[in-house]
């Protein structure tokens, strides 16, 4: 929109990770770790189309490769959201396979690989 | 003749030797072999001399500044600027050298055709001899102090592999050996006195004419200079040099080798370590005498090294029983004069007494040899007497060699000692903070040359004269092999004590390869430390490869020795009675090695008031002295029982402790060094090292291993620690600045 | 009306964009904070469908669309499903307990925004001007750029998508 800073959608997204970061290493539940995977990706998606639009090149507008980077920030969020819905799919997957398998998610029980 | 046919008298010893070492084995082992391999191995010498006194009646008609000619050959190295080639210097040192190696060599080459006649390994040792020939002229024709040093080591070498020429017998191999590292001390001094000359070079590259830096016709002339402003160096290259000599010529401390060197063949100490060999050192200072001009304190330690050493060695000559080795320490003491002679500042007294003492030594030598053939293989001195009616051609010229050691006047060495003890009372030279030092070497070289009498007469006597042939009293027995080489005549070498720890290892090896079966009698007392035979055990009999001979008992008559043996006798015996004289007429050797002034001492006076008389009354005395004590035979208190001799007299035999002490020090001090490096630094340091770095991998995967927990989140806030941390250096690099 | 707040001029734009911002990171922050797996997910739907007007304001019409349809109405639902089925087997399972390490991940989280938040502030808040033009985030623009520029990463995606599939009923399957 007019008026509003660029700050302003790069604060609210970079909130949004940290917000996401914490929740990983804090939540014992794999689902709702998942759930924090998935907010980290949204913040990520706001910063590109944010950047996207706000155009934050030296590059005269017009310019053939500024026009095509106008178009990547979503480019780039398309793909992002299919990576992210493939991978819920099989995480959420994985999480099932387990849970029919020992009756707990408590990720920190899940310690086979340890050294 | 022209002096390009040098090269000739280099390569005929070492086609000798390539002859004697290829050829000589293949020719069997006949009486007509052995004629042939004599043939071989005199024919080259002599005819090298033959070209030597060609070249130098060649170089005498020249006018005297005229004489020094340097005969190029190819490079051997030729390295960032630095040039060595094979080039032989063609003047008057050289040449006297070279005649008295290849004329001597000649002469003891045809004494050895009869002296080893019954020598299984015949062609070796001629090999051996040809070869140390090629190297000492290589030594002295050298015309860069390289050249000289590859003839250096070649002496070395072939005087290691000629002491130790019956090598089966363990004792001859160490005997050997000790002279090799000896040795090796000095060529380790000498090394460090040549690196500091190239340093030298190194820093005053523009005061030398040329890039052959080495050859003395280059470095001497530009030595002087830089010498002049740097006295300090000069008398640090000095030692260092003087250090190499006192290796090669037997000076206290480094003489400890020689007296064990006469466990080889006695032509081998004719030649190598009476009249040639030892002469090397003498030969170095006179070739670099420039540098030792410039330093009046190396000269005075040199006086009086020399001075010292002829005292130490003439007062143990006293206390030795064996024939060869009173011989071999008046060898030592006769170097010691002529290093009296260096460090005076008279540089050609030394080189005279060289000539002069190569003829009567290499004489006394042969003669010893011929007594010693003829007493079946006795060497020592309490077994003999009266033996100049058995061998009058021995005797006689053995006479004339006992005369002219002891200064008898108008003989040989009576002109020599002279020149030597006059230098050195006269000289200025060495003084140090006005100590006159060559006055104190001088005074004691003339005590030395009395005592030199002494002994001599006493060997002579105990020898010759006397009405009883005392080795009539030795019963007719088997032949022992214990008394035949008595390891105490020959000095301290075997004296480990095989029961020490060091050695039980080796012990136990032995007893469980051969274990101990009883009834078994033991005549020596040392079991054998090597199980695989590297030696053959010392109480075997290693003689009976070499020569076979009966036992010296009562029934023994001597006999003279065939003509190879007597002629090269009575040649020295003429050298020796008028080769002083000759050479002394008008100073001509004198002017023949140093035409003109030396560079910096100029003129060095060799006159001192009353001299003549001095040296009279001390050869006479000493010859008077010595006929009076043993005219008539061995004295009672000097006989077989050696309790029976005085204090004095046992401290002289063990060489007043310091060969004992020496030898401790270096084979059991050097034993116990390697013991404890093995058992402090190779165990703990480097095993530590090694084994350790194992052990802190070890550790740290271990430690490393922890961080696994297989807790998930447990690796997420890792990695979130690593990306705060990350970021945040970056950042801070960022505003900050660094590495922008 | 305009007053500045530090150097930014107060538009009502910008009040929208705080109401929305606003509430959206306080369903974030309720993503995190429940215990109550059901009522993290609700507050993540929440979270998404705010994003999805702010794409709208950011001129991405075409992506808030996608985000609602895919994200909220594909994934989310998913979340919820396999929440209801793992919450039948073992309703005790979802609640937390107390962990010492938790002060630890806010202490580095909060770290991480203020470095990075820093690093972006000083520099950027004077910063408003828009370069796209309007219309660039509609489905024309897109499906333009999407078919001919990006038709390779295009390809490769759909590909991940199939494996996925294949992925997902595999591990579904109660016999392999």
């Amino acid at each position: 929109m007019n008026g509003v800073p660029l700050v302003a959608y790069l604060a609210l997204g970079l909130f949004m990770f940290t917000t996401g970061v914490v929740g990983v290493v804090i939540r014992r539940n794999p689902i709702v770790i998942f759930m924090c995977i998935e907010l980290m990706l949204n913040a990520v998606n706001l910063t590109f189309l944010a950047f996207a639009r706000y155009q934050y090149t030296k590059l005269p507008v017009g310019d053939l490769q500024q026009q095509s980077s106008m178009m990547a920030g979503q480019m780039m969020v398309i793909f992002v959201m299919a990576v992210a819905a493939a991978e819920v799919a099989v995480g959420l997957g994985i999480i099932m396979a387990i849970f029919r398998l020992r009756q707990n998610i408590d990720i920190d029980e899940m310690n086979l690989l340890r050294g | 003749m022209e002096s390009n046919s040098i090269w000739l008298v280099i390569l005929l010893p070492i086609l000798g030797f390539l002859f004697q070492a290829l050829i000589g084995p293949r020719l069997g082992k006949g009486a007509g072999a052995k004629k042939t391999l004599g043939i071989a191995a005199v024919l080259p010498i002599a005819l090298s001399f033959v070209v030597g006194l060609l070249i130098t009646l060649n170089l005498a008609g020249r006018a005297p500044s005229d004489r020094s000619v340097v005969v190029a050959g190819p490079d051997w190295i030729s390295v960032m600027g630095l040039r060595l080639p094979f080039e032989w210097v063609v003047d008057p040192l050289s040449m006297t050298m070279v005649l008295i190696i290849t004329g001597i060599g000649a002469l003891i080459h045809l004494y050895s055709t009869g002296y080893m006649a019954q020598e299984r390994d015949y062609s070796r040792f001629f090999a051996y001899l040809n070869l140390f020939i090629a190297a000492m002229l290589i030594l002295v024709l050298g015309n860069n102090l390289a050249l000289l040093f590859i003839g250096w080591e070649g002496v070395g070498l072939c005087s290691y592999l000629l002491i130790g020429f019956w090598y089966k017998d363990v004792v001859n191999a160490k005997a050997a050996n000790k002279a090799f590292i000896v040795n090796r001390i000095g060529d380790w001094s000498l090394m460090l006195g040549m690196f500091l000359i190239v340093a030298l070079i190194a820093t005053n590259t523009d005061r030398f004419a040329g890039d052959r830096y080495l050859s003395y016709d280059v470095m001497l002339p530009a030595l002087q200079g830089i010498l002049q402003d740097n006295p300090g160096m000069a008398t640090a290259i000095a030692l260092l040099l003087f250090g190499g000599a006192a290796g090669k010529s037997a000076q206290f401390p480094l003489y400890l080798w020689l007296p064990d060197a006469m466990a080889g063949p006695t032509p081998v100490s004719a030649l190598i370590h009476a009249a040639t060999m030892v002469t090397s050192g003498v030969v170095l200072l006179n070739r670099m005498h420039v540098v030792f001009e410039y330093s009046p304190l190396a000269s005075a330690i040199i006086c009086m090294i020399g001075a010292f050493t002829a005292l130490f060695a003439a007062l143990i000559a006293f206390g030795q029983t064996d024939i060869k080795k009173v011989l071999a320490y008046s060898t030592v003491s006769q170097l010691g004069f002529m290093f009296v002679a260096c460090g005076a500042g008279a540089y050609w007294a030394g080189m005279f007494h060289v000539t002069t003492h190569a003829f009567f030594k290499a004489l006394l030598f042969l003669g010893a040899g011929a007594v010693i053939h003829a007493m079946a293989h006795d060497q020592d001195m309490r077994n003999y007497g009266n033996l100049r009616k058995y061998m009058p051609i021995t005797f006689g010229t053995m006479a004339v060699g006992w005369l002219a050691i002891s200064g008898f006047p108008l003989l040989s060495g009576f002109f020599s000692k002279e020149a030597i003890i006059g230098s050195a009372l006269a000289s200025d030279h060495p003084t140090v903070q006005g100590m006159r030092f060559g006055q104190i070497s001088g005074w004691v070289a003339l005590g030395v040359a009395a005592l030199t009498a002494l002994y001599m007469t006493r060997l002579t006597c105990l020898t010759f004269f006397g009405k009883e042939e005392r080795w009539r009293n030795i019963p007719a027995t088997e032949e022992t092999h214990d008394e035949r080489h008595s390891l105490a005549d020959s000095g301290t070498i075997l004296n480990e004590d095989l029961s020490s720890p060091r050695y039980a290892a080796a012990r136990e090896l032995e007893e469980a390869e051969h274990p101990v079966v009883e009834n078994v009698v033991e005549t020596r007392t040392l079991p054998s430390v090597d199980p695989h035979g590297f030696f053959y055990k010392a109480g075997e009999e290693p003689h009976k490869e070499h020569e076979h001979h009966h036992a010296l008992d009562q029934n023994h008559q001597p006999h003279e020795v065939p003509a190879s043996m007597w002629i090269p006798l009575a040649v020295l015996a003429v050298l020796s009675l008028i080769g002083g004289y000759a050479l002394e007429t008008n100073h001509a050797f004198r002017h023949w090695l140093y035409p003109q002034e030396l560079p910096v001492l100029g003129q060095v006076p060799a006159a001192y008031p009353n001299l003549l008389y001095l040296s009279l009354a001390a050869a006479i005395g000493g010859l008077v002295l010595g006929w009076l004590f043993y005219s008539r035979g061995l004295p009672k208190d000097q006989g077989h029982d050696e309790s029976g001799w005085n204090p004095l007299r046992r401290a002289e035999r063990d060489q007043f402790g310091y060969d004992g002490a020496a030898t401790t020090l270096a084979v059991q001090g050097g034993g116990d060094l390697a013991t404890a490096l093995w058992q402090w630094f190779d165990r703990s340091v480097i095993d530590g090292i090694v084994n350790g770095s194992g052990l802190v991998a070890r550790g740290a995967g271990m430690a490393l291993r922890l961080l696994q927990t297989g807790v998930v989140r447990a690796y997420a806030l890792m990695m979130l620690v690593g990306v705060v941390g990350i970021l945040g250096y970056f950042f801070y690099a960022m505003t900050t600045g660094v590495g922008r | 009306m305009n007053q500045s707040l530090g150097g930014v001029t107060i538009t009502p734009n910008l009040l929208l964009f705080g109401a929305l911002g606003g509430a959206a990171a306080m369903a974030a922050v309720g993503v995190v904070a429940f215990n109550n797996a059901v009522r993290s997910a609700l507050c993540l739907v929440l979270n998404f469908f705010l994003l999805a007007i702010v794409y709208f304001t950011l001129n991405a019409e075409m992506m808030g669309i996608t985000q609602v349809v895919v994200y909220t109405g594909a994934i989310m639902v998913l979340f919820l499903f396999v929440i209801m089925l793992l919450n039948l087997g073992a309703p005790q399972l979802l609640r937390d307990r107390e962990d010492p390490k938790r002060w630890l991940g806010l202490l580095l989280g909060f770290a991480l925004f203020a470095i990075v938040a820093g690093q972006i502030f000083p520099s950027l808040l004077s910063h408003t001007n828009i370069g796209a033009v309007d219309g660039y985030g509609s489905p024309q623009a897109i499906g333009r750029t999407l078919f001919t520029q990006y038709v390779l990463p295009f390809e490769a995606v759909s590909i991940l998508l199939l494996i996925g599939i294949v992925g997902s009923i595999l591990l579904a399957k109660r016999r392999i």
